[in-house]
């Protein structure tokens, strides 16, 4: 069925523009971008350059003001709040540069939490394990993240995105928090994944960390640069 | 999300901070203990008029003399009640189908040699009924539950009828022990005894009879004792007429006011009360139903209640007030959770279940300790009120009911507020 859509991600003159006070702030510009299914892409950028913005839409965490979003050919720009809940829960994976995992949750509950909002009952522990084992962490499951050092934090976070085996995994700065020798691992891993067939979208502003990438964007002002597509 | 995981995060969410869990229910425990508390009182007022008043039957009216104190002694206010006041009382009022009477004294019982000092009863025919309606006494080895019957209470001979009463018979019935200590093993029927200067017949003697409360059977021997016909004791025993205890039964229910009303005027006539130039009637004598006492009694354990009642709500209010407080900082110390929750595909609803549940068990937790602190202020309560306070069962339910939706009411606005954050704020971006 995925196989019918030639890209998991289709944005089409993405548009989005917030206001604050009485003055209008246009962080997208008109942003289209296509992602095929397996494809690691970087997404480069100052702050300001609406990288996050873009990475909120294509997470379905926001809806744009203009233009149109298919996801694995879907048309998911005009979902209400429920409608993009339920698609984050089945086909979107999110890893953040602060872990963001639940402090009072075992590692194996946190990685489990997707599968619970999906309303699954059934085999949800066994498959919390096995994305546990995946990433390398076994032995930790029942430890609070508290009792974790960076890297294995973010290695649960990378566990808790795969483990509804999402479209894409659109990770934000995930090495932001981590020295250089703990972010080599976690980029080791998540080229793997890549290689895999997982479909991955990397915010970050290292170009040493993009070059992980099998394909870095550039953005600015919210546009995507010109001639900024290949590597 | 399914309700055993929605549960199990509203526990963990709710347990993370006891301390502030148990401050903030205080409010909802104090609610539901004056629930607990107030139901107990009306319950128990309830429980004390029916113990202490099932002798006063539904069809009957207590008349009783006014008294007043003089000189340091308890004398009639005015007119005494008399046996002529309580015999004319079914001719005079026909509302009133029957009257019993008793008067009783000490005095002493003769028979030969032998005397005995005791406690003696005039009675109208009906007695034994009385006895038997009042229940503190039964026959030695009653089976229990078994209904009592006069006809128990008779070991041997018969009790005196009505027409022995009115005829002022000088016959009398003896106690099982007051048989014993006068005949020995002898047959005391047919036998005369002096009953301080009357000469009575012995025509009966009652079986051996034990209080049904076994903590008063030490101290009270309902087998000593002699019954003679109201008349011939208020003729024999008295040198000044004394007052008779009257109680009237109605020939309608329905109609005990009514008779009240007749008996009143049948009273002040006999006894030449005028109405006062203030419109007062100076009555030597009280009327007392049934319903009477109860509302009396109900009365007071209703001012009571009421005071409980306020105190519940107010507390309820305060303890509600409390639980959306403590939830509302909740939410905004875990908007990050919540961001993150839905970030991983809560939808708004999950979000609401989640954080109504933990406001819900606040709640439950403060209605159950509630009901301990009120199960254990009912002793106290029954101090202010006069001994009468005891748990009504139902209370436990309806009080829980109301600590659950305290929690509900309160916890729905923070929870709402919850599940309407918006995702990439709550995550920590912008």
């Amino acid at each position: 069925m995925m196989d019918a859509h030639p890209w998991v991600i289709d944005a089409q003159e993405l548009v989005k523009t917030y206001t604050m006070g009485s003055s209008q702030v246009r962080a997208l510009r008109g942003v289209s971008l296509r992602v095929a299914p397996g494809e690691f892409v970087a997404l480069m950028g100052t702050s300001g350059s609406g990288k996050s913005t873009l990475m909120h839409l294509l997470g379905c965490l926001d809806t744009p003001t203009s233009g149109r979003y298919l996801l694995e050919g879907r048309d998911v720009s005009a979902l209400s709040r429920d409608g993009r809940a339920r698609l984050r829960s089945r086909r979107i994976g999110f890893i953040f540069q602060t872990y963001n995992l639940l402090p009072r949750l075992s590692t194996l509950d946190n990685v489990a939490l997707p599968l619970l909002y999906q309303g699954r009952v059934g085999r949800v522990r066994d498959r919390a394990e096995e994305a546990l084992s995946r990433v390398g962490l076994s032995e930790r499951a029942r430890h609070r993240p508290s009792e974790l050092s960076g890297g294995e934090r973010q290695r649960v976070a990378i566990a808790r995105a795969l483990i509804t085996r999402p479209a894409i995994i659109l990770a934000d700065e995930p090495t932001g928090s981590l020295d250089s020798a703990t972010g080599e691992e976690i980029m080791r891993l998540l080229t793997e994944l890549g290689r895999e067939g997982v479909t991955l979208l990397m915010v970050t502003h290292d170009a040493h960390i993009a070059s992980y990438a099998e394909r870095t964007l550039h953005m600015r002002d919210g546009r995507l640069l010109e001639g900024g597509e290949e590597r | 999300m399914t309700l055993a995981n929605t549960i199990l995060s509203a526990l963990r969410g709710a347990t993370a901070n006891k301390l502030r869990a148990a401050l903030t229910t205080l409010g909802i425990i104090i609610g539901v203990a004056s629930v607990i508390a107030m139901l107990a009182l009306g319950n128990g007022a309830r429980a004390a008029v029916d113990a202490n008043f099932r002798f006063l039957g539904s069809d009957s009216i207590q008349v009783a003399a006014q008294m007043a104190m003089d000189h340091g002694q308890i004398v009639p206010a005015g007119k005494i009640l008399s046996y002529e006041d309580g015999l004319e009382m079914t001719q005079q009022v026909p509302l009133i189908r029957s009257v019993d009477m008793s008067v009783s004294s000490s005095g002493k019982l003769r028979y030969g040699r032998a005397a005995v000092d005791l406690n003696i009863t005039g009675s109208t025919a009906d007695a034994l009924q009385s006895v038997v309606n009042q229940g503190t006494v039964q026959p030695v080895n009653w089976p229990e539950g078994q209904k009592l019957t006069t006809a128990a209470f008779v070991g041997e001979g018969r009790f005196f009828s009505p027409e022995e009463v009115l005829a002022n018979a000088p016959v009398c019935v003896l106690g099982w022990q007051t048989a014993q200590d006068l005949f020995g093993g002898d047959n005391p029927l047919g036998q005369e005894v002096w009953v301080n200067r009357q000469r009575c017949e012995v025509i009966g003697v009652l079986t051996e009879l034990e209080m049904v409360d076994p903590s008063q059977r030490l101290n009270n021997d309902p087998n000593e004792g002699a019954y003679l016909p109201i008349s011939t004791a208020v003729r024999s025993l008295y040198e000044q007429e004394p007052t008779v205890n009257i109680t009237a039964h109605v020939t309608d229910e329905k109609r005990i006011d009514e008779a009240k009303d007749a008996l009143t005027q049948y009273l002040r006539s006999r006894h030449e009360i005028t109405q006062q130039p203030d419109g007062t009637w100076p009555d030597d004598f009280t009327l007392t139903t049934r319903r009477d006492v109860l509302g009396a009694q109900q009365d007071a354990a209703r001012t009571f209640s009421l005071l409980l009642a306020a105190m519940a709500v107010v507390s309820l209010v305060v303890g509600g007030i409390g639980i959306m407080n403590v939830m509302l900082v909740s939410v905004s110390e875990r908007t990050r959770e919540i961001g993150v929750r839905m970030a991983v595909g809560a939808r708004g609803r999950d979000i609401t279940a989640q954080f109504l549940l933990e406001a819900v068990l606040l709640g439950a937790v403060g209605g159950l300790l509630g009901v301990a602190v009120g199960m254990l202020a009912i002793p106290v309560a029954a101090t202010l009120n006069q001994g009468m306070a005891l748990l009504d069962p139902n209370s436990i339910p309806l009080a829980l009911g109301v600590a659950l939706l305290t929690g509900v009411v309160f916890g729905l606005y923070p929870a709402l507020r919850a599940s309407q954050l918006d995702p990439i704020e709550a995550l920590g971006y912008e």
